[in-house]
């Protein structure tokens, strides 16, 4: 007879589990047959727009109010991606290693849904590394990008999310000459800011966390490109709730990250000393920042403390100095230099309070350390504001001037 | 019982720690800051205190009682009739709690790793990998939880310190804030994750030294516990309260903001992802190979082999019942922390009884063994 034996079954049975439950092949997926996403701009669009109906047929009624967003993709050409540094001279030069697809869409999503419909391969975001917003689309909010970010689990966390001066797709037609993919420029421009304290850390998931938070407002990098292929920090962008209300100037984002208590300074200024009868450049090297908080007659005061550890990094009028460099002139200077920090740390905090942005994160600190005054005056962001608006604040820096560099005098 | 009794202490601290830890700690900071805003960590930490609890309630009724399961000991506690009905309970929930388990996992794996491959093989595959290990006896069950262990902490305790370079330490306060009434039932979901500690009551008549399961078991789920704990305050330390209730799997955003320094990996969830399979696997074999010997002491068998496989189809139907996501929480919330009753309520009620007949047996006769 040939009838199988309880083992035998068992042993065929296991092969085909085996066979059925081990081939993992659903989510395979060839690294060229996917379209990298690296970058994506969001602006508004422009006229007529050709759209094809893919998310909704006819007319949504609350969509309509949002601005029609137009979306310029920054794809990775595979193969064209220059791995590891570049040998000077080599053909093929100058193909463009990325390709740039724009779309238009109610929504990111719809808009990636359009981008899907022109690009063969499957759409991937895992390598999506900066998200440039035009400033006029910033400004109507951007909370209705952050939902289909958020929720896609390839978007990375630590991707950055930034502001354009004008046009934001120009970021992604950008050929800077450091790197070949622009994308990657861009993103290792705002991360080396960081390294050189010229930005404070804002990836794009601490922007989410506080764009969630009711006691801070958001801010983002704010940028400009200069000849075609230089991104420049302009600024910082703040926001009020999800809108962009105003930006700053790059010097201000130093005094921003001295108040938020960034370590690393990456700003100078000059100070004029009459000992010595010129300017010097002073540097920040360090910044330490205490914040106090107090309630004055039920309104809250803000006292920082600020401390700066600065080196002078050029004498202006060093040739014709009729007196050399000595410690008397480093300690007025030394003293005007915070003068001068409380001062423009004010002007700073009055300019962001007039528009009701708090983006030093103030609040923050009266929900931790004023819970009661919190509850009873505060229940959404718009609440802090109003409280925001008439914050007393005290500024008190000092400034240690220790290093001045080769120099003898 | 036939198995030799050679697990040891360290043993039993693992089989308390990998179990705890499993499929749970990934919307655990989303379960304590919606209970307590920025008072998650004593949410958490009351959730731990109920945990240690429950756990203190079984050890000692395992130690009054060290050559038999919780199946034995019910029996001669409550009578054979009614101590038989109450463990249908206990099985019946630990099933539930299994299904539900390799549901999250499975819903888990198809959102964010595996998005083409259906939910239905996910939960399949770790069910089946469940079952088959479940067939060896409880000393490689221990063995198997031992070897896991390292491989589940230290990946979790990394991601913790390294997410700090991110932390605001003013998202932590106020420490307290939030209704007590709320707090509470946050905690019982806390305590309710912890629940898988509850396979300590088949393994201490097979330790090596029972007398020493209450400072074992203990040493266990206060480590688990203080794992649990880093989770909830680096998760609300790096988002804040108000963004970590917008999001799903807290953990899982944590590991994905999280990078090496220098470059060396920009996101740790994939690291963190092939742990917690682990930990997921260690932690429903902990559920699988508690129901299969439970079955086994129920119907007086010597083998739980047997069981094994005969349990898959009905653990897998479990699983698939809840309809989506959110509707699978609801579920999970609502199981785990009905299943307090379960794993607290129903060991109390025996302790109570054992104590009290106790008492009055020594002035009788001794007739208890």
């Amino acid at each position: 007879m040939l009838l199988p034996t309880c083992r035998q079954l068992l042993l065929f049975f296991t092969s085909v589990m085996i066979c059925i439950v081990l081939t993992g092949c659903w989510d395979s997926d060839e690294i060229d047959e996917r379209a990298v996403v690296l970058a994506i701009s969001i602006d508004k669009a422009v006229g007529e727009k050709e759209e094809i109906k893919i998310a909704h047929k006819g007319k949504m009624s609350d969509l309509a109010d949002q601005p029609v967003i137009r979306l310029s993709a920054q794809i990775a050409l595979p193969g064209r991606i220059p791995l590891g540094p570049e040998t000077g001279g080599g053909g093929g030069s100058e193909q463009s290693p990325v390709w740039v697809v724009s779309v238009t869409g109610h929504t990111i999503d719809e808009a990636m849904l359009n981008l899907q419909q022109e690009v063969a391969d499957e759409i991937f975001l895992g390598h999506l590394r900066v998200i440039v917003v035009s400033e006029e689309i910033a400004r109507i909010g951007v909370n209705r990008f952050t939902d289909y970010l958020k929720r896609n689990p390839e978007i990375r966390r630590t991707a950055w999310m930034v502001v354009s001066k004008g046009k934001a797709d120009r970021f992604m037609q950008m050929a800077p000459k450091l790197e070949r993919v622009p994308a990657l420029y861009l993103s290792t421009v705002l991360d080396d800011a960081i390294d050189l304290g010229k930005f404070p850390s804002d990836f794009i998931g601490k922007f989410w966390s506080i764009l969630s938070s009711n006691a801070q407002d958001a801010f983002l990098p704010y940028l400009d490109i200069k000849n075609k292929e230089n991104v420049q920090i302009k600024g910082l962008a703040y926001f009020k709730g999800n809108k962009m209300i105003g930006t700053t100037n790059p010097l201000e984002i130093g005094l921003f990250m001295g108040i938020i208590g960034e370590e690393r300074g990456g700003y100078g200024t000059f100070v004029d000393s009459p000992e010595i009868d010129g300017f010097l450049l002073v540097r920040a090297m360090k910044r330490d920042a205490k914040i106090k908080t107090s309630l004055k007659n039920g309104r809250p005061h803000v006292r920082i403390i600020l401390h700066y550890e600065a080196m002078i990094s050029e004498n202006e009028v060093d040739k014709n100095a009729k007196k050399p460099l000595n410690p008397k002139a480093i300690n007025s200077v030394e003293g005007k230099f915070s003068k001068g920090v409380e001062k423009k740390v004010k002007q700073l905090i009055k300019k962001t309070q007039k528009d009701e942005s708090d983006i030093y994160g103030f609040g923050d600190h009266f929900r931790a350390k004023h819970p009661e005054y919190w509850k009873s005056k505060v229940r959404k962001l718009e609440d802090w504001h109003e409280q925001y608006k008439n914050m007393t604040v005290q500024v008190d820096c000092k400034t240690n001037i220790r290093l001045v560099g080769m120099k003898s005098k | 019982m036939d198995t030799p009794k050679k697990i040891t202490d360290i043993q039993t601290a693992s089989i308390v720690i990998s179990s705890i830890i499993g499929v749970g700690v990934l919307p655990l900071p989303l379960f304590a800051v919606r209970a307590g805003n920025t008072a998650a960590p004593i949410v958490t930490l009351i959730g731990i205190a109920i945990s240690l609890f429950a756990l203190f309630i079984i050890t000692v009724l395992g130690m009054r009682h060290p050559n038999k399961t919780i199946f034995g000991y019910s029996e001669e506690i409550l009578g054979k009739w009614l101590g038989r009905f109450c463990n249908i309970f206990v099985i019946l929930f630990f099933a539930l709690l299994t299904a539900l388990g390799s549901r999250e996992f499975g819903a888990v794996v198809t959102t964010a790793i595996l998005r083409e491959t259906p939910i239905e093989v996910t939960v399949l595959v770790m069910l089946l990998l469940a079952a088959i290990t479940s067939r060896n006896d409880l000393n490689t069950f221990a063995y198997i939880h031992t070897f896991y262990l390292p491989v589940i902490i230290s990946p979790v305790v990394i991601i913790v310190v390294l997410s700090l370079q991110n932390a605001n330490a003013l998202y932590l306060q106020p420490l307290l804030g939030n209704d007590i009434g709320d707090m509470f039932k946050g905690s019982l979901t806390i305590a309710s994750l912890c629940q898988w500690s509850f396979v300590l009551t088949i393994i201490i008549p097979l330790m090596l030294n029972p007398k020493r399961a209450m400072r074992t078991g203990m040493t266990g789920l206060l480590i688990a516990g203080g794992i649990l704990l880093m989770l909830v305050v680096a998760s609300v330390a790096v988002f804040g309260a108000e963004e970590t209730k917008k999001l799903l799997w807290p953990t899982l955003e944590l590991a994905r903001t999280t990078t090496l320094p220098g470059d060396l990996l920009q996101r740790m969830d994939v690291v963190f992802l092939t742990v917690w399979v682990t930990a997921v696997f260690t932690t429903l074999l902990s559920g699988y190979t508690f129901i299969c010997h439970a079955l086994s002491g129920l119907f007086r068998l010597r083998d739980h082999k047997i069981f094994s496989f005969s349990l898959l189809p009905i653990i897998f139907v479990l699983s698939m019942l809840p309809g989506n996501l959110l509707q699978m929480y609801k579920v999970i919330e609502f199981v785990g922390r009905f299943g307090l009753i379960v794993t607290i309520g129903y060991p109390c009620i025996l302790l109570a009884i054992d104590l009290i007949r106790n008492k009055r047996g020594k002035r009788s006769a001794p007739t208890n063994m």
